[in-house]
């Protein structure tokens, strides 16, 4: 095709200079062609003559231009089989020709029907809406991929154990894995592997965590290096943390040194006790931090929890406040707001906050969903 | 199971709906919530099924063969979910504070034009509203800093009810001053009796009934009915009672517990958001319509 495209380009060039030429023409008759002056108007004027000397009527040009438009003849004679504007036979197929798609929004619609990768992609349930909306820089890029390239990650994926599902869902999240090279995610498994992971933990590893494996061993060490050190954790804790919540280990770790900077300075837990909440609750660390604070504040402050209890269960700071506070008010209400458990009647924090509302109403404050729905209006 | 289509249900969903705000949710943040939950709802029933796509194949100058296939563009995974949150218009024809919880009114798709016209009819609107007596916070809510304590024994029911009563005439009389017509004459007569006096302009507040509901210790709970009114307004009207009652007082809770017709039984939670639940409480907004066609309004 780019061939041809040059041809039209040169024949828009030569039938322009030729209207250009044809109005001076008229108005200088053949005093222009007997003057030419200027290298430009020359060129001009040999493209023209040509045109003129097939219909042999002026002979007037002189030898220089001729052999310049002799040349401009041949190369378009040796590019093009036939000339353009001839109309195209009945028998040749241009079904394939269409007008190039706009670049400046990228979308896998226009695709879909034509590309073979795009249609194994949809075969593996890969959202490619998602990509597009939230990966827009991942779509030139598996645009421009080949089912061959790909074939072989999804295959070594699928070895590991992984289903197709669930490489789907990786895939979605991060196109960017086909970049890597096999070796490479070969030598990240292996790591794992020379680290005790046992295959059940590496399958949870990197299907709960679709970017683990696009992070280098030399990365992925220093990440599980932080945590160890910080949280003071043995090898096999470092482990059950790495697996229980695979996507606090490659999370920014601003934002986990934030988080325990508020459990520590701000809540008043120690360092022993960030790690039994680790251990317990992996995802607290990679909660929002001002959330964390409110249902600690309200839990601490106006339920009177006292550290040691939330560190039994740590899981309840992960609740919303809202959640925690209406709930709270209405066993308030009922006078079933006792949460020691030394003493008789009380409320287990996690049995209130971790069911539906209708089995929270019964089975936590023995009442019902309605009354509980009231409760909710009057707020 | 029978799944019902989703194209009959999205053809059904147009009208007002009346949910029930929580305080400390934007309105904003619950337009969205709502979007989204309808959507994915939406999404969940059964949708249309991609279109045909037609693909002709071979050489043009021998045999052609015509295949129809489902279009690959047109599957959900390519071009998105069949209901999406940009379709679905949603606006609301009262605008409740961040902290005020209550009866929120939302038109969905055609019904975003009666939430317009509920506004601009400038219906009254109940407010039951709870303030403390004996501090004075910096932003008037119980969010703020404390920045004035004072005594609040003397002040006891009687006075708080005495001067309540007096502020309600007050504002009462101020329409029919701004109406141009004496209290005492036939043509206030004949405009009280054409029902309440609003204001023309939107923006200022008017109360046109107030009245202490309960009074315990500091803490007190007013039932305010009004128009034009907005957060901040009532929230410094409780800290200008305090004043007035030779105490300080300020906000502890808003609650919008009416809105023209529509109460707060009519009011659906945020957890009972489901298809069935909406399409049942637009048919009683409807309803409520209906039965309330034709109320005049008169404009001062």
């Amino acid at each position: 095709m780019p061939v041809k495209i040059q041809n039209i380009s040169i024949l828009n060039k030569f039938t322009n200079s030729l209207k250009y030429f044809s109005k001076m023409f008229k108005c200088f008759h053949l005093k222009v062609l007997s003057a030419r002056n200027t290298s430009s108007s020359r060129r001009c004027l040999s493209v023209f003559s040509q045109l003129l000397m097939q219909s042999s009527e002026i002979e007037l040009v002189e030898k220089n231009s001729k052999q310049i438009e002799e040349s401009l003849i041949k190369s378009l004679n040796s590019t093009t089989k036939k000339s353009l504007l001839e109309p195209l036979s009945d028998s040749e197929d241009i079904s394939h020709i269409s007008t190039y798609l706009k670049p400046t929004y990228p979308n896998f619609a226009a695709y879909a029907n034509n590309s073979e990768v795009l249609q194994e992609l949809i075969k593996l349930d890969v959202n490619l809406h998602y990509i597009e909306k939230k990966l827009t820089e991942a779509v030139p890029f598996i645009l421009k991929l080949n089912f061959e390239d790909i074939k072989d990650h999804i295959l070594f994926l699928n070895q590991l154990g992984m289903k197709f599902e669930d490489i789907g869902q990786l895939i979605t999240k991060n196109p960017f894995i086909f970049k890597e090279k096999l070796e490479d995610l070969d030598v990240r498994i292996n790591y794992l592997k020379f680290k005790k992971f046992d295959e059940i933990m590496i399958l949870r590893i990197i299907s709960k965590n679709p970017f683990w494996l696009s992070y280098s061993t030399q990365d992925i060490d220093k990440k599980l290096g932080f945590f160890q050190m910080n949280f003071k954790l043995a090898g096999h804790e470092v482990r059950l943390v790495a697996t229980k919540k695979p996507q606090l280990i490659t999370h920014e770790q601003e934002k986990v040194k934030l988080n325990m900077f508020v459990i520590r300075d701000e809540m008043g837990f120690t360092i022993e006790d960030m790690k039994e909440m680790i251990l317990k609750t992996p995802k607290l660390f990679m909660s929002g931090q001002q959330r964390m604070l409110k249902c600690f504040e309200y839990l601490h402050n106006e339920m009177g929890i006292s550290h040691l209890q939330i560190l039994e269960e740590p899981q309840i700071l992960t609740c919303r406040e809202n959640r925690l506070k209406a709930r709270h008010q209405f066993l308030k209400k009922l006078g079933r707001d006792q949460f020691d458990n030394k003493k008789p009647n009380f409320v287990n924090l996690l049995e209130m906050v971790k069911n539906t509302d209708g089995i929270f109403a019964v089975q936590v404050a023995k009442s019902s969903a309605e009354e509980f729905n009231l409760f909710l209006k009057s707020m | 199971m029978l799944v019902p289509e989703a194209p009959a249900v999205w053809n059904a969903l147009k009208g007002l709906i009346c949910i029930y705000k929580p305080a400390e949710v934007p309105v904003k943040k619950l337009r969205n919530i709502f979007i989204h939950k309808m959507c994915q709802e939406l999404n969940n029933l059964k949708v249309r099924p991609p279109s045909g796509y037609v693909d002709i194949q071979g050489d043009p100058s021998k045999q052609l063969t015509v295949l129809v296939r489902p279009n690959l563009a047109d599957n959900p995974l390519v071009v998105g979910p069949r209901y999406q949150e940009q379709d679905l218009p949603v606006s609301w024809s009262n605008y409740l504070g961040y902290n005020t919880s209550g009866v929120l009114l939302f038109g969905v798709k055609s019904g975003t034009k009666q939430a317009k016209h509920i506004r601009e009819n400038l219906p009254t609107r109940s407010y039951r509203v709870k303030g403390v007596l004996g501090q004075v916070t910096d932003n008037c809510y119980k969010t703020g800093k404390v920045i004035q304590k004072s005594t609040w024994k003397h002040v006891k029911r009687e006075n708080m009810d005495k001067f309540l009563s007096a502020m309600q005439a007050a504002h009462q009389k101020k329409m029919f001053e701004l109406c141009g017509v004496d209290m005492q004459s036939q043509a206030a007569y004949d405009l009280a009796i054409q029902g309440l006096i609003r204001p023309a302009n939107s923006k200022i507040p008017v109360i046109y009934g107030i009245k202490c509901v309960e009074f315990d210790g500091p803490e007190f709970t007013l039932e305010i009915q009004c128009v034009n009114e907005y957060e901040d307004y009532l929230m410094h009207l409780i800290n200008e009672i305090g004043l007035k009652l030779h105490s300080t007082a300020h906000c502890t809770g808003i609650q919008c517990i009416r809105h023209s017709r529509f109460t707060i039984e009519n009011a659906l939670l945020m957890k009972h958001w489901t298809l069935p639940n909406i399409l049942e409480n637009m048919e009683k907004c409807e309803e409520v319509l209906k039965n309330n066609q034709g109320t005049s309004v008169t404009l001062a």
